[in-house]
């Protein structure tokens, strides 16, 4: 059920919940590729990981144990505390 | 999207792929949750593909994957 | 319909569920029958009366609009406006508005009767009716998604100090704004870092968040107040890599008024109003005045007294007059006084029982604050235990005595305490070598306070930020409302 709450900021920032702020390059940077599981995914990744490596990116790969139920609190700890970003792949 | 929407109170960047099949979903989920996350959507279908044709696919979303992940 | 807009004539208000409405049944039927009655709303039971003027409004907007406090009433409208109104029934009042005598006679109604509570002023319904028909709220709405916990929300906003917060719901906001006669959009102050224009309406958001009860919020805003004063100097307290933040203390009545404890654990946890009085006061900061750890506030290591620090003092029990009467206020009045300090630290004397001991006890303590070779750029609170005031009550000193023995047993020769002195670096500059130097400022620098349980031979002291024009002095404020 959804309600209402009053912003108890100075509301100099948009309401929504914002997401995180990027990474000003790719360069040099982890990124963390988390295969969600469905069928062909990882070929997607594969190439997206050489396309990253390419441009200086290191990868790291990481996969569900299922699609079907949000990735074990776990992984999710390992991914945050080695990566500097994520893309998660591939819902068909 | 419960994943990026973790990952990303964690403080990470984060991006979600899919098909533009799922489109319709994901944003009923993002309005769900209350939380619009970056989305790259590619063509549909993916799942009998050849890999040659996956590739391709890859290719042509990185561009964007790479905009959702850096300002 | 519009709500606002009456028919001219007699217009009724009534609810079924009141025993003088259900009894005057046939007094309104007699009006209407006679061509008199242009209206009755119904605020609960859309087929009562039996009239044909009858109106719904159980949705109550046309007794919220024309604050109807009682049922039945009658009103007299003419060219659209009330001209006269009538609370409760009696047969002479109800004459002389309608022209009609004997209104009620033949049924056996007696001449007067006492009407009910509107249900637009019931306690269950204002809240909710506050928010429909729009108060003035200023604030802008967030919506909770569906699948979104509202108290996961709070924290996906980035408004937590880490720990969960109460939705602040625009019924809850109402009920706090009911805890001070200020009006909502009142600007209590501009808040550091970003010198934000903060409403009465932003103060109680953000007490709700923090667990306030609306009694609190007279003491919120006056602590807000007092620490937006560029004397108090929040904006450097914010930015200081001290681990420094807002103590609050309160003085007078409000204190028991309000439930605050004085006693046992004053300094901890376990008491609603010291708890959540202090927080609030900390999230307006981070919400409203963007003061935030990681962004302004870059401390070092900050104190667990940075979620919220508020406490009040033992008057009752005390030797001594309050804080509050050493700076004027007399015993009717309330007040908020905000310190810069860090957390508290314990002074352990369970042996002194002579009371210039004791001072000399506590001295050796006191100079340790920040660091025992420096001096005269921080202030402090002491806070004095029952038992350990108890030492110089006995022996008849008064405040003022404790005070002039502290400062001057806090007084040291300068060539201990410069740089370099006993290998140390740190330390008052070099040219104070030759002078006796105070630890505290003479004029407040060393304020004593009286608070704490009954057994324990301990006193406490918060250190303080750097005082003066570069730094904070304390802030006295008088709560009001």
């Amino acid at each position: 059920m959804s309600s209402t709450l009053l912003d108890p900021t100075a509301e100099l920032t948009p309401v929504g919940r914002q997401r995180r702020e990027r990474l000003d390059g790719l360069d040099g940077r982890i990124v963390g590729l988390l295969d969600i599981s469905k069928p062909r995914g990882d070929v997607f990744l594969d190439r997206v990981q050489e396309l990253l490596e390419h441009d200086g990116a290191t990868v790291r790969r990481y996969a569900k144990p299922t699609f079907s139920k949000p990735a074990p609190v776990d992984l999710r700890q390992e991914i945050a505390t080695t990566c500097d970003a994520v893309i998660e792949a591939l819902a068909d | 999207m419960h994943d990026i929407s973790d990952i990303e109170r964690r403080g990470l960047p984060a991006v979600f792929v899919a098909s533009i099949e799922f489109s319709t979903a994901a944003d009923a989920q993002a309005e769900a949750l209350g939380f619009e996350p970056a989305r790259v959507y590619t063509e549909h279908p993916i799942q009998d593909r050849t890999d040659e044709e996956i590739r391709v696919i890859a290719e042509k979303a990185y561009a964007e994957l790479t905009d959702a992940l850096t300002s | 319909m519009d709500p606002t807009a009456l028919p001219d004539g007699l217009v009724a208000f009534v609810k079924r569920d009141c025993p003088t409405c259900t009894m005057i049944e046939p007094v309104l039927r007699e009006l209407d029958v006679a061509g008199r009655l242009s209206r009755v709303y119904t605020q609960d039971d859309p087929a009562f009366p039996d009239v044909g003027s009858r109106a719904d409004d159980t949705d109550l907007a046309a007794s919220w609009h024309h604050r109807i406090d009682v049922v039945p009433t009658l009103m007299s409208v003419v060219d659209g406006v009330v001209v006269d109104r009538i609370v409760g029934w009696s047969r002479d009042l109800w004459a002389g508005l309608s022209g009609i005598d004997a209104l009620g006679l033949e049924a056996g109604i007696p001449d007067f009767q006492a009407g009910c509570g509107s249900l637009s002023v019931d306690p269950d319904r204002v809240a909710e009716l506050e928010v429909r028909f729009g108060d003035g709220v200023a604030s802008r709405r967030v919506e909770v998604a569906s699948a979104e916990d509202p108290i996961e929300a709070t924290y996906d906003r980035g408004w937590s100090d880490g720990l969960p917060l109460v939705p602040p719901t625009p019924q809850r906001v109402n009920r706090m704004l009911g805890g001070t006669t200020r009006r909502r959009g009142e600007v209590v102050a501009v808040v550091p870092p970003n010198l934000v224009p903060c409403s009465v309406e932003k103060v109680a958001i953000n007490a709700v968040m923090a667990g306030c009860r609306p009694e609190y919020l007279p003491v919120v805003l006056t602590a807000v107040e007092a620490a937006c004063t560029d004397e108090f100097n929040m904006h450097g307290l914010v930015a200081t890599t001290m681990p420094v933040g807002p103590v609050v203390l309160v003085n007078g009545p409000i204190r028991r008024a309000i439930g605050m404890n004085t006693g046992v654990n004053v300094l901890g946890q376990g008491n609603r109003a010291n708890s959540t009085i202090g927080r609030a006061l900390q999230l307006v900061i981070r919400n409203v005045g963007g003061g935030q750890p990681g962004g302004v506030d870059q401390a070092t290591h900050g104190n667990p007294g940075k979620v919220g620090f508020c406490f009040a003092e033992d008057e009752e029990g005390s030797p001594w007059e309050s804080y509050a009467a050493q700076q004027g206020f007399g015993p009717e009045q309330s007040t908020v006084t905000l310190f810069a300090g860090e957390g508290p630290r314990c002074v352990v004397d369970q042996l002194s029982r002579d009371p210039d001991q004791l001072a000399r006890s506590l001295a050796v303590n006191l100079v340790a604050t920040t660091h025992p070779k420096l001096a005269k750029a921080f202030d402090a609170i002491l806070v004095f235990s029952p038992e350990h005031a108890a030492r110089f009550a006995e022996a008849g000193w008064s405040k003022q005595h404790l005070h002039d023995r502290l400062l001057e047993y806090t007084t040291r020769p300068g060539t201990e305490i410069v740089q370099g002195a006993n290998g140390i670096a740190e330390g008052i500059a070099p040219e104070l070598a030759g002078t006796e130097v105070p630890k505290f400022r003479p004029d407040g620098g060393l304020m004593i306070v009286h608070a704490g349980g009954r057994a324990g031979l301990f006193s406490a002291i918060i250190g303080g930020w750097i005082n003066g024009d570069l730094g904070s002095r304390p802030v006295t404020r008088e709560i009001i409302a």
